[in-house]
């Protein structure tokens, strides 16, 4: 990494602004803003209400690459005017009327709609997302149909021990990361939650806390930890049980078990039984290899039986910065985390039936509507090949695999960085992430967006709106 | 007795969805009512005849009175006897989600295989599936701990990933192979598979019987115990050989058995 | 501006002391008033009996804690589910119902208010997101202080301005009502997997007490004259034994003078049921509850709600998170936790009250036994702890098992309950019948006037329209034989009438209104406010892992809000 300077040309600065990349959710970011004006109050340079009208962010502060990748603009990429694919399969500019009559005029028609995406999006323009659902009869579904979806049904079956990562940092003197490899997937995760910060009971930070890192990868954060356990791939199930087993006071049978030699799994479960406050963080590697949901399930178990002799919770990575938002969005809205089916009148949540990767490669849904997401990019190529059949209308900031899919493109916003909007941490903290600068002319609020094609289709349907049911 | 027929006039790539077609809605039924049905498709109705030509023949006071003969291809055809109480569905075809799911009585034969979630949440009857099935057969409904509670399944192919999940009653019988963690969770009831089990049978289950008579690749930690019993007596059916009896999985403290037939895994016996 | 007028309708009015009058109650522009002109319209209610709109004082309708239920629990969204009709969404849930589903219940029910009862300040947005989300009634909402770490140090420190000041700063800050309290100095021992046992029992490192805490907080609460007292769930929850923990709770707090002209107590003790178990382990228990009452019925400084058992599958979830881990290793389900930083704990388990077991059916016995137990029924009031001893729906229940010492014998005699409580319960000896005018105040006059509510809870003249009409004929009915009749009117409203705007015909929801939050505003200490927050901030900024300016309840989070602003030191009126 090449030594860059420090950006120093730059008007206003905007502080505690919240970062729209990973479930860290970091709200201490500050950007630096060139041009425009302040609508709102500015103290010296500093921005304290309001926004930059016209701003540009050349620079953040506090973010990670990643954060920080995102945050500045890359106008090169960036989707500015609503487009339309003609018969030629171009996508041709148009105007924002004729752009939102086409997509409420699909989806008022559909059989089969899918909703998908909106883990980049805020909770309020789920709120018109979701009552546009219950009109038409869609399928709503998030990412975690990719991704912590099977975390979610193990919460089903097994329960939920989870804090806020405050409680981490303040307590916590073991830390246990698994399956994930929280250096390079959430940059500042142990920076500033898990592992370095000094927690009030652990004034002096990453000294007082020991980190084991679970995963077959040695990983850049095994590199870092005090404990690496290689366990050998798929093998995580039997080496969960072969811990809850020494937990009880079993002795193991097998030399070796997933590739761990008998002695250091016991020796790790005394450690852990040792620890004051345990903090076990777990991410993909566990929940997508090959018992699935059943390895999520196990470790919540063990950490119930680690509570019978210490502190333990747990914590799933969640990677999109609002992913966790949806599924607490629709859990109170409708009683169903993600994959929800109002096609009978009435929610239906149903693994395996109800999720978007499985009505895609059964080749039920006939309209697609994907707002701040890129299946093109993450969907197996059985579900885009249905996607590259049935018309597609994007909502989202940036040109992706997903737009060459897409036949009407509407562009929206940037959240947290040119519109305001409500968002959910990994553990469930609600953080109101501010506007900093103003958005492109030609581009309009996602939660517009989403009402305005709700308005349209309710016209449509000759339906009058719902009665205060924002 | 009331013989209904369905046979299918064309297909559609939505599912259609079965669950109101079952014998205690239909047992009245005349052939003029299901010409004025409306099958839920996404989410729209739409006329039943234009998929199914219907024949009704005889008559019925209730229910148990009823046979449904389905015939076509029903790979896009949910919920089939879902709750139903009694009565007879044939299905002559491989059928969609959730056939028999919910089930308390009567039976269903599927001539062809079965997609996830067969015999989901059964409390009674019997469902036969001729073929195979995939996940979830004789589950839970997610986030329940209470899962099958009664009747039998019986699948003549093979069975995908965690069979009986929660299982809490009744019986599966799988006379091919079997993917990971069948009956995990389980806490009664007996599942019986004839062919080979790849990893992990019984993750956590508390109690009940799982038998299998074929190779089983890998074992949990969990099952401890073991015995060589010959001709084992369980939930009242005599199993004829030598098995390998396990307790398990005390990883959750649980009381449940496992037997694997001793001669073809005698790879097993080899650890104690 | 259009007129109503119900007319002819029995009327149960505790507040004004209207017990079954034939009457008249005219409203308009959303407001009870004296009369109303002949062009009013009229609804006849004759001979049917009306109330105000019922009042809760304490459920867990919306926050942190429900939408965890509702994520882990899909088998309980799914039990309840009501396809979208008229003017209605589509309702999920039993015990953790979705939010449009639990204004929509609580308003057939002919509920007007709902005291959403454990808002940790860390995720208040949260809790007022769902609040927005719940239509028909007005959730006031309290905030968690019993385990705050700044709470435990200036109780220590015996700070009483600064932690005064402190109070009424996150009031403004997380849009909350009044001061909860959930098994105080335990919460935090929940941070190292530990609990305390008892008021003298200290929270570890912390060194100070629960008698400590909750004794501060109460002065606290009085010098700044809020609305409601301070609102104690105390420690030891559903432990055997518990009954003197729960007594030691009360007295302690006996010499504090409250300072509001409209409640009468300093002290409001929640869920007292769980807090009523005499012995020394699930074997020996008994029921406490004559104990308790016998304390409440001589002394006037304490209210207390119930949170009756119902004997359903339902979910428990609490702020007391070592309560809800043992709950978890009792009967082995799904256990969820969820710890907030610096400010408290919760968990979640699924339960199962049965009628055949004996614990459970002795619980059952004991919050009746309270609500007979203790005369006076401003003191005591109608709740489930919803949804931790049985979902709110099951209130109509309940007053028909208060209103029929028939329907409770036999069930005793039936065995629908175990017979464990004919002989740890003195239950089958109290014959008490409430009456209507009892079960107005336990429902709604009783838990209006321990909030400090004046504009809701009764029908004088000034009140807020929040009606109920119930299809019960008082003068033609027998509530001790027709119970079942009794169960089915008060959970299906004839009308609920919420600012004047009918929002539920005949057992059906009509109408959908936005819910308002009703919460606190303290003014007078701004000095002192700003001077404790300069100690507050470096704490703040070192331990909390979200920034000062993103902690605070936005506007955006409270559309339409009820602001009762009170000058600190001053009686409310």
């Amino acid at each position: 990494m090449a030594y860059e300077e420090p950006i120093t040309d730059y008007d206003y600065i905007v502080e505690n602004c919240t970062c729209a990349f990973c479930g860290c959710n970091c709200d201490d970011l500050v950007y630096l803003v060139k041009g425009g004006n302040v609508k709102g109050e500015l103290e010296d340079n500093v921005v304290v209400s309001g926004y930059v009208d016209g701003g540009h962010v050349v620079g953040v502060r506090h973010a990670c690459r990643l954060g920080a990748s995102k945050v500045m603009e890359d106008m090169d990429q960036r989707l500015l005017v609503p487009m339309i694919r003609d018969a030629e399969g171009n996508l041709v500019e148009t105007d924002w009327d004729t752009a939102l009559d086409k997509a409420a005029e699909l989806i008022a028609g559909s059989v089969r709609p899918v909703f998908y995406g909106w883990s980049e999006t805020s909770i309020e323009t789920m709120k018109f997302g979701l009552e546009l659902g219950e009109l038409v009869g869609a399928v709503l579904d998030n990412q975690a149909t990719i991704c912590h979806g099977p975390s979610l049904q193990a919460v089903q079956n097994a329960g939920y021990p989870v804090m806020t990562l405050g409680e981490c940092k303040n307590r916590a003197d073991m830390i246990v990361y698994t399956g994930n490899n929280a250096m390079n997937s959430h940059p500042r995760h142990l920076a500033r939650y898990s592992t370095f910060p000094r927690g009030f009971f652990r004034k002096r930070g990453r000294f007082d806390r020991t980190v084991v890192t679970m995963d077959p990868r040695y990983t850049d954060t095994a590199k870092m930890s005090d404990i690496w356990v290689g366990f050998e791939q798929n093998g995580d199930y039997e080496f969960y049980n072969a811990m809850r087993a020494v937990l009880r006071g079993k002795k193991l049978q097998k030399d070796v078990i997933s590739g761990i030699p008998k002695e250091d799994i016991e020796e790790l479960v005394e450690s852990m039984k040792q620890a004051q406050f345990g903090a076990l963080f777990f991410g993909l590697g566990l929940t997508h290899t090959l018992s699935k949901q059943r390895n999520i399930d196990i470790a919540i178990n063990l950490i119930q039986d680690l509570n019978k002799f210490s502190k333990w919770n747990l914590i799933p990575m969640r990677g999109h910065f609002n992913v966790n938002g949806f599924n607490i969005f629709m859990a109170y809205e409708q009683g169903f985390p993600y994959g929800v089916d109002f096609a009978r009148g009435y929610p239906r949540y149903m693994n395996g039936e109800t999720n978007t990767i499985d009505l895609l490669t059964r080749e039920e849904p006939d309209v697609f509507m994907v707002i701040a997401a890129d299946p093109g990019a993450h969907f197996p190529s059985g579900a885009n090949r249905h996607l590259a059949n049935i018309p597609v209308i994007q909502i989202d900031i940036h040109w992706g695999p997903s737009t060459e899919l897409a036949d009407i493109v509407l562009p929206g916003s940037f959240i947290a960085v040119e519109a305001g909007g409500t968002s959910y941490r990994m553990d469930g903290v609600p953080i109101y992430m501010k506007k900093a600068i103003s958005k492109p002319e030609t581009c309009r609020d996602d939660e517009w967006i989403v009402n305005e094609l709700l308005k349209r289709v309710q016209k449509i349907k000759g339906i009058a709106p719902r009665e205060a049911s924002k | 007795m009331k013989k209904i027929t369905l046979n299918q006039k064309k297909t559609s790539t939505i599912g259609l969805e079965f669950d109101e077609l079952i014998p205690d809605n239909v047992y009245t039924w005349e052939k003029a009512d299901f010409e004025k049905y409306q099958v839920p498709i996404g989410n729209s109705k739409f006329p039943f005849t234009d998929y199914f030509d219907v024949e009704v023949e005889g008559s019925a006071e209730a229910p148990n009175e009823v046979i449904i003969t389905i015939n076509g291809d029903l790979r896009r055809v949910k919920y089939i006897g879902t709750k139903m109480t009694a009565g007879e569905i044939i299905a002559n075809s491989s059928v969609d989600l959730h056939c028999g799911s919910e089930m308390a009585g009567g039976s269903i034969t599927v001539n062809g295989d079965a997609e996830s979630y067969a015999g989901r949440e059964m409390t009674g009857g019997t469902l036969t599936i001729k073929g195979s099935t995939r996940e979830f057969c004789g589950s839970s409904y997610i986030g329940d701990w209470r899962g099958m509670t009664g009747g039998q399944i019986i699948i003549d192919g093979s069975a995908g990933k965690q069979l009986g999940e929660c299982l809490t009653g009744g019986e599966i019988h799988v006379k091919g192979n079997c993917d990971i963690l069948a009956g995990i969770h389980m806490t009664k009831g007996l599942i019986q598979i004839d062919g080979d089990v790849t990893r992990w049978p019984g993750g956590q289950m508390q109690g009940g019987n799982i038998l299998i008579k074929g190779k089983l690749s890998r074992l949990l930690e969990g099952f401890v115990d073991a015995e060589v019993v010959t001709n084992p007596e369980i939930a009242g059916k005599t199993f004829t050989g030598r098995y390998i009896k396990y307790t398990g999985d005390i990883a959750r403290n649980g009381k449940g058995n496992l037997y694997l037939d001793a001669d073809k895994n005698r790879n097993f016996l080899g650890n104690y | 501006m259009v007129e109503y007028i119900l007319k002819n309708g029995i009327v149960f009015d505790p507040t004004n002391n209207i017990k079954g009058e034939k009457k008249d109650v005219a409203f308009s522009n959303g407001k009870i008033v004296e009369d109303v002109s002949s062009d009013a319209k009229v609804i006849d209610v004759t001979d049917k009996l009306v109330m105000a709109a019922g009042v809760d004082p304490h459920s867990h309708i919306a926050g942190p804690k429900l939408v965890v239920g509702r994520l882990y629990r899909p088998e309980d969204s799914r039990k309840g589910i009501v396809p979208a009709k008229g003017v209605t969404r589509s309702e999920t849930g039993f015990s953790v119902p979705s939010c449009p589903a639990t204004g929509y219940r609580y308003s057939r029910m002919g509920y007007g208010t709902v005291v959403e009862a454990a808002m940790p300040p860390l995720e208040a947005k949260h809790t007022h997101e769902e609040i927005m989300t719940i239509p028909n009634i007005d959730v006031p909402a309290l905030p968690l202080f019993g385990n705050n770490w700044f709470v435990l140090e200036y109780a220590r420190d015996g700070k009483v301005d600064e932690l005064a000041a402190f109070v009424a700063k996150w009031l403004k800050l997380v849009k909350g009502y009044g001061i909860k309290i959930v098994n105080p100095c335990g919460g935090e021992a929940w941070g190292w997997g530990m609990n305390v046992h008892g008021v003298d029992d200290p929270a570890p490192y912390w060194d100070v007490t629960a008698r400590e805490v909750v004794r501060t907080l109460a002065k606290v609460n009085e010098k700044l004259g809020l609305p409601h007292s301070i609102h104690l769930h105390p420690n030891d929850l559903g432990h055997p034994g518990n009954d003197l923990t729960t007594l030691e709770s009360m007295k302690m707090v006996s010499d504090i003078k409250k300072s509001s002209g409209v409640r009468n107590q300093n002290l409001h003790m929640t869920h007292i049921q769980y807090h009523s178990y005499s012995g020394t382990n699930w074997r020996d228990f008994k029921s406490g509850a004559e104990g308790v009452a016998k304390y409440i019925n001589s002394n006037d400084h304490v209210t207390c709600d119930v949170g009756q058992i119902t004997l359903d599958e339902t979910t428990t979830m609490t702020a007391d998170g070592p309560m809800e881990f043992d709950l978890h290793q009792l009967n082995g389900l799904k256990w969820a936790n969820k710890d907030i930083e610096l400010e408290t704990a919760s968990g979640i388990v699924p339960f199962i009250y049965s009628g055949r077991n004996s614990v459970h059916s002795v619980q059952w016995a004991i919050g009746l036994e309270l609500f007979l137990g203790i005369k006076n029924p401003w003191q005591v009031m109608l709740t489930t702890d919803s949804p931790n001893a049985g979902p709110f729906i099951r209130y109509p229940r309940v007053i028909s098992w208060l209103m029929s010492n028939k329907r409770r014998m036999e069930m005793i005699e039936n065995r629908e309950v175990h017979k464990a409580v004919e002989k740890k319960s003195s239950l089958a000896t109290l014959d008490r019948e409430y009456g209507f005018d009892e079960i107005a105040t336990i429902s709604r006059a009783g838990p209006a006037k321990a909030y400090g509510f004046t504009d809701r809870g009764h029908l004088g003249v000034g009140a807020n329209a929040d009606i109920a009409v119930y299809d019960l004929e008082p003068n033609n009915i027998d509530p001790s034989v027709e119970h079942e009749q009794i169960e089915k009117a008060f959970g299906n409203a004839l009308y609920t009438i919420k600012n004047g705007q009918t929002l539920v015909k005949d057992g059906e929801v009509v109408a959908i209104k936005q819910s308002q939050n009703i919460w606190t505003n303290v003014q007078g200490l701004e000095a002192e406010e700003a001077a404790v927050m300069k100690e507050v901030m470096p704490v703040f900024n070192k331990y909390y892992t979200i920034k000062f300016e993103n902690y605070k309840v936005h506007d955006h989070f409270v559309s339409n809000p009820i602001e009762v602003k009170v000058q600190a030191g001053k009686a409310s009126k």
